[in-house]
């Protein structure tokens, strides 16, 4: 997919501050040097299992595959130390950042999710920690700043802007270009310049190479790969275990409360191109070509920006991208918890929301959706927005 | 050479105007003219705060080009700010606005190995190539590649508005790399804060910019006024 200056078709490159070439090639070397070095992939396999849980089941949810009528299954990335996929990435960064000797870890978060995964890697592979996050998500995910702190991780509460993950992108890049000597910003999502996309995306694919060989031991492909797109690090990590097969593959982003401006953070689908955060992809910005303040009830979606690689997917026609709206994510979740016993992120509602309100495009089909993260971060939002339901 | 970035559009129309027009009254040769972008990620609070003040105000990429062409021939002109304003707006159609008017462009975000990328969509207006303190012999090349006279050295690890040291005997090591290996006019930009900054800065390089206190001061035209002179003495 991607050429030798980090683009895929027209979509990625090196969009930051000189000053941080240096250590993006240094980056870049010590990766290609870590998936050559037989001893480093021991030793990530031996973390993926042992400490974060691999493999993770694909579970055949028979509940709503009945009322649904489709066969669904359940990338169970939710059963994950930590509580979602996050923790695949920051295990392997953190390898890769002890590999380049580095003594502390920033990281930005917005659910929190990859706060509270940095923040585990950090105190398990003894980096110092800090991580960014905009206040108003710092605000909407109290628990995952609670656990941050605990771990050990210096949480900095970014109040610029909406409060949101893009404020903390920025935040942690200004850290960043005054501190990479001793420092590696471990990105969270397949988002930023080159090589973090190509990076994140090599860590998480082990959620689709597992899925391909779990299908495989059924004896059947999915027909259909589903996963929910903030950044896109969940979704290119099980895209990429079937983008040579002949399955329908399909993003889905936050619709947020509308399609109108502001309301939304469904970057594929509403925006335009850009340049912002590193890299050239789509983006939603206005009129005036400054970055759109943009919504999502997940804090995980709530982004204007997402990863080149899929900006190249959707244009190049192989994978679909598509959005569902917040209360259609807060009512997938409230189904899959009464009929499943299984709580998930708002963030991972949004692919279910998809194939639930879509079901007549899928009836009968064997239908792949990846559950990113569990709700329990969520709480106070899901228990708010479904009183107000009542 | 000495420079000085202002806010475009910033606290209005007029006021900069009349910070530009006090800029050439104190004898600065150059200005910088800073399009408002709301994602800065090389700028710290106050040319961040003076940004967003400008696009609060209504200013636009359009309405900040309009307001450059009116500058023509008073100084040398640059325009800094971030890629996705000059690919937005078409590389093309800036370089019909601007070509002539500015000596110029400077991207805080584009990096001198990625300064292909938008000259291929038709920018034909130089592009600044920067010099760092990372600066390795190996990147010369990319700088002498390119079109413009000036190379923008960043003087210190941080964004703008940082505290920091800025004449270490590092900073005066590459800048001696750099002036050996290129024949372009080394400025530098960040950190410069006082007369006496200035001054050392005339020393060691051939000019300097200075932002954030001049940002700081940009709403008081006699307020910058009387700091600009105290950097040209
Ligand atoms: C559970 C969960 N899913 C998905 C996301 C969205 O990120 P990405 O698109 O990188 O997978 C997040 C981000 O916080 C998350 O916590």
């Amino acid at each position: 997919m991607r050429n030798d200056s980090g683009f895929y078709g027209e979509f990625g490159g090196q969009f930051v501050p000189e000053t941080l070439i240096p250590a993006l090639d240094r980056l870049e070397e010590s990766f290609r040097e870590f998936c050559a070095d037989r001893k480093s992939l021991a030793e990530l396999k031996e973390l993926f299992e042992k400490y974060a849980g691999r493999p993770t089941p694909v579970y055949h949810a028979k509940n709503i595959s009945k009322k649904y009528g489709m066969n669904i299954y359940l990338k169970r990335e939710d059963l994950l130390h930590t509580g979602a996929h996050k923790i695949n990435n920051t295990i392997g960064q953190a390898l890769l950042a002890r590999r380049m000797g580095k003594k502390r870890i920033i990281a930005e978060t917005g659910a929190g999710q990859h706060g509270v995964a940095s923040a585990t890697a950090a105190a398990s592979l003894g980096f110092a920690c800090t991580v960014y996050m905009g206040k108003t998500d710092a605000d909407r995910q109290l628990l995952n700043v609670k656990k941050m702190k605990f771990l050990g991780s210096e949480v900095n509460i970014v109040d610029s802007g909406m409060g949101t993950l893009k404020d903390a992108v920025s935040a942690a890049l200004k850290d960043w270009v005054a501190s990479f000597n001793t420092t590696h910003y471990l990105i969270g999502s397949a988002v930023g310049p080159h090589p973090f996309p190509e990076i994140v995306a090599y860590f998480q694919s082990v959620i689709g190479t597992e899925s391909r060989a779990q299908f495989g031991e059924m004896g059947m492909p999915p027909d259909v790969v589903v996963a929910c797109v903030g950044g896109g690090s969940n979704a290119i990590g099980i895209f990429q275990g079937f983008l040579d097969s002949d399955a329908r593959i399909i993003g889905v982003e936050a619709g947020g409360r509308s399609l109108n401006s502001g309301d939304n953070s469904a970057t594929l689908s509403l925006g335009r191109k850009g340049v912002f955060q590193g890299s050239l992809s789509y983006l939603l910005e206005n009129g005036s070509l400054q970055v759109e303040e943009v919504h999502s009830v997940s804090a995980g979606l709530d982004y204007p920006g997402v990863g080149p690689q899929h900006s190249y997917l959707k244009d190049s026609g192989r994978v679909e991208y598509r959005y569902a709206f917040d209360a259609q994510a807060l009512a997938a979740c409230r189904e899959l918890t009464r009929m499943e016993g299984i709580i998930p992120a708002l963030e991972s509602s949004h692919a279910l929301a998809y194939v639930f309100e879509n079901s007549g495009e899928f009836a009968g089909k064997n239908v792949l959706v990846n559950l990113s993260g569990r709700g329990d971060k969520d709480f106070e939002i899901i228990d708010r927005h479904l009183l107000e339901d009542k | 050479m000495r420079g000085v970035y202002l806010m475009g559009g910033y606290p209005d129309e007029k006021k900069f105007r009349e910070a530009c027009d006090c800029a050439v009254s104190s004898g600065f040769d150059f200005i910088e003219i800073g399009i408002p972008f709301n994602d800065p990620l090389a700028d710290g609070p106050v040319i961040t705060a003076a940004a967003y003040a400008s696009l609060a105000g209504g200013a636009t990429p359009e309405s900040i080009v309009t307001g450059i062409e009116t500058l023509r021939g008073t100084a040398g002109l640059y325009v800094m700010t971030y890629s996705n304003i000059i690919y937005g707006y078409g590389p093309g159609r800036f370089s019909e606005r601007l070509s002539g008017v500015i000596n110029g462009v400077i991207l805080a975000d584009l990096p001198n190995r990625m300064s292909g990328v938008l000259r291929g969509m038709g920018l034909e207006i130089p592009i600044v190539p920067f010099a760092t303190l990372e600066t390795r012999p190996s990147d010369l090349d990319a700088i002498n590649k390119s079109a413009s006279d000036i190379v923008y050295f960043v003087g210190l690890r941080g964004i703008t508005g940082a505290d920091a040291r800025i004449f270490t005997d590092e900073l005066i090591g590459k800048v001696d790399m750099i002036k050996k290996g290129s024949d372009k006019k080394i400025i530098l930009g960040f950190g410069i804060k006082t007369g006496e900054d200035a001054s050392r800065a005339l020393e060691i390089c051939d000019g300097f910019v200075v932002g954030t206190e001049a940002v700081r001061r940009q709403g008081d035209a006699s307020r910058l006024g009387d700091y600009l002179s105290s950097l040209v003495s």
